[in-house]
């Protein structure tokens, strides 16, 4: 199975609006995938396809190399967790409560509760009314519930949403360990940059209901090379110099903009410019940011 | 089907639902000994007959609210906390549907059991000299029991369809007003269509009043047959509406 979850032309109207657009999803099984996108780019919507809640308009989804049907959502769902935006509980019953019902339509042992509660941290709070927790404690709970069964994949919508930092860490580091750890695969969705960059090894970006990149999250680093810029007083000189070596360069108001070069290069480049007269008065490494990518695929600032 | 069916039991936990039912049920079995208190001794030997008249009038105007409650009792809980997301990645939502009026039904059989027991207790009270004939309580049973499933049906569908349960509790209240009204309608479709109306359409017991001698006579009605197969019609297509309506929302 060469991915774990896989969709072909995925698409979601909703009367004339298109909320997904073609989606082709492709997640690698062990991997963490950051669904980044800003607000209403449709990240949810195509969460809620491939759990089933949502009827897709048009095209295919693949779920452990099985194609999903009504027939066998149960099936393949078994061995998947989902948090999806708020968490979901019954505020009258307690934590432990809340973690029976969904340990009892999933058919596992017991047991397994005492160790949900242990690995989200809230064996000490486990009889205490959902009512009465923070929302931090329910997000947790919330993710107790999607990692009973020992599923093999794991859906998280926004789960940071809500969080304090502290709760937001921990979230992340929780994240962060499942698949080395439990042997899952996590898909975890969010508008926060900084977050994906933190815990996803692979990433797709979503903006108005289509991708618009989809890899690697190394490979979108490797996009944020550095570029060198010079600020010279006498621009003719130093372009003339620049043509007579064969330099590549661009001018970008008033500054000469060079790509990334190694130490040495630059060296040499300032060296030649000063002989040729260009009057360099600063040189700065501009380093390209995950941000600027992202603004520039999305065309859209990127919360922090 | 067991696993979906131990869980309900498991959210009703703390809801009160029990209380609920013997609440409505005591001020059911006040009601009715208020009612009969106010007989003389020789309009006392029909008490089966006066009681079978005097429960669907009650039915209708407290059973709406009640069923109302207990719908909201059994669904809000998913809206409130909103974990049809959840339950709907973990079992077929057809069956939630299902497992929340097995739940319904199973509070009403309790409820209209006790209420048979309430006619055995006045029975006892005020030793009616008319006897109970069996046929009396199969006809009350499938009268009560089913309008009630029938209101208990449309309450289900609407909990499950508004956030704010204040109204489908407001629908209840209306069904009293409307049920309790149908008493006074001609016979004629527009009562047909209207499932509070049945606990009056299928009241199986009727009485004559001579304003000379001021004595009230009660007599044994036909069951409408009729109207029970319509009942039965409205019941399975409700059923199949509201199903369906439940699983085209989308969560």
């Amino acid at each position: 199975m060469k991915y774990i979850i896989e969709t072909n032309s995925l698409s979601k109207q909703y009367g004339e609006k298109y909320s997904v657009k073609n989606l082709r999803l492709k997640i690698r099984p062990g991997c963490v995938y950051g669904f980044l996108g800003p607000n209403g780019a449709g990240k949810s919507t195509t969460m809620k396809m491939l759990l089933g809640l949502v009827k897709p308009t048009t095209g295919e989804i693949s779920m452990f190399g099985k194609e999903l049907y009504q027939s066998n959502r149960m099936e393949i769902l078994k061995r998947t967790g989902s948090l999806i935006e708020a968490p979901s509980y019954y505020g009258h019953l307690s934590g432990r409560e809340n973690l029976e019902i969904v340990q009892t339509l999933k058919g596992v042992p017991r047991e397994e509760i005492d160790e949900v509660l242990k690995i989200v941290r809230l064996s000490g709070q486990q009889k205490k009314k959902v009512k009465e927790y923070s929302l931090g404690m329910k997000q947790r709970l919330g993710f107790a519930a999607a990692l009973l069964g020992k599923p093999k994949l794991l859906l998280l919508d926004e789960p940071t949403n809500g969080l304090d930092p502290a709760g937001i860490q921990e979230m992340r580091e929780l994240i962060e360990r499942l698949p080395e750890e439990y042997g899952i695969t996590v898909m975890v969705s969010s508008h926060l940059l900084s977050e994906i960059d933190q815990m996803a090894t692979d990433v797709g970006i979503i903006d108005k209901g289509k991708m618009i990149y989809q890899g690697a999250l190394q490979k979108l680093h490797d996009k944020a090379r550095s570029t060198i810029s010079m600020y010279v007083l006498n621009q003719a000189a130093a372009v003339q110099t620049l043509e007579r070596y064969g330099e590549s360069y661009a001018i970008k108001g008033g500054e000469l903009v060079f790509g990334e070069r190694e130490e040495l290069q630059v060296a040499r480049l300032v060296a030649l410019l000063a002989n040729g007269g260009a009057q360099i008065t600063r040189v700065s490494a501009k380093q390209k940011s995950l941000e600027d990518i992202f603004l520039q695929l999305t065309g859209k600032q990127v919360s922090l | 089907m067991q696993r979906e069916w131990r869980t309900e039991w498991i959210k009703v936990r703390y809801r009160k639902v029990g209380l609920l039912l013997m609440a409505f049920l005591m001020l059911i079995f006040l009601w009715v000994s208020w009612a009969l208190s106010r007989n003389t001794k020789e309009e006392m030997a029909d008490g089966y007959r006066m009681i079978f008249l005097q429960l669907p009038m009650i039915h209708t105007i407290l059973a709406p609210t009640m069923l109302a409650m207990l719908a909201s009792r059994l669904c809000d809980a998913e809206v409130k906390g909103d974990t049809l997301k959840l339950l709907c990645t973990l079992e077929h939502k057809g069956r939630l549907f299902d497992m929340k009026l097995l739940m319904g039904a199973c509070y009403l059989a309790l409820f209209v059991f006790a209420e048979v027991g309430i006619l055995f207790i006045q029975g006892a009270i005020y030793h009616f000299q008319r006897p109970l004939e069996p046929v009396q309580i199969l006809f009350f049973v499938l009268q009560i029991y089913l309008v009630s499933f029938a209101i208990f049906l449309l309450q289900v569908v609407l909990s499950f369809f508004f956030e704010n349960q204040i109204l489908p509790l407001a629908i209840g209240l209306l069904g009293s007003f409307v049920g309790l009204f149908s008493w006074f309608f001609a016979n004629g479709i527009g009562k047909l269509v209207l499932i509070w109306a049945y606990y009056s359409q299928l009241c199986f017991v009727a009485f004559d009043w001579e304003k000379e001698t001021r004595v009230i006579t009660y007599y044994n009605k036909p069951f409408d047959v009729f109207s029970f197969a319509l009942l039965i019609v409205l019941l399975v297509a409700g059923y199949v509406i509201g199903k369906s309506l439940f699983l085209r929302k989308e969560i």
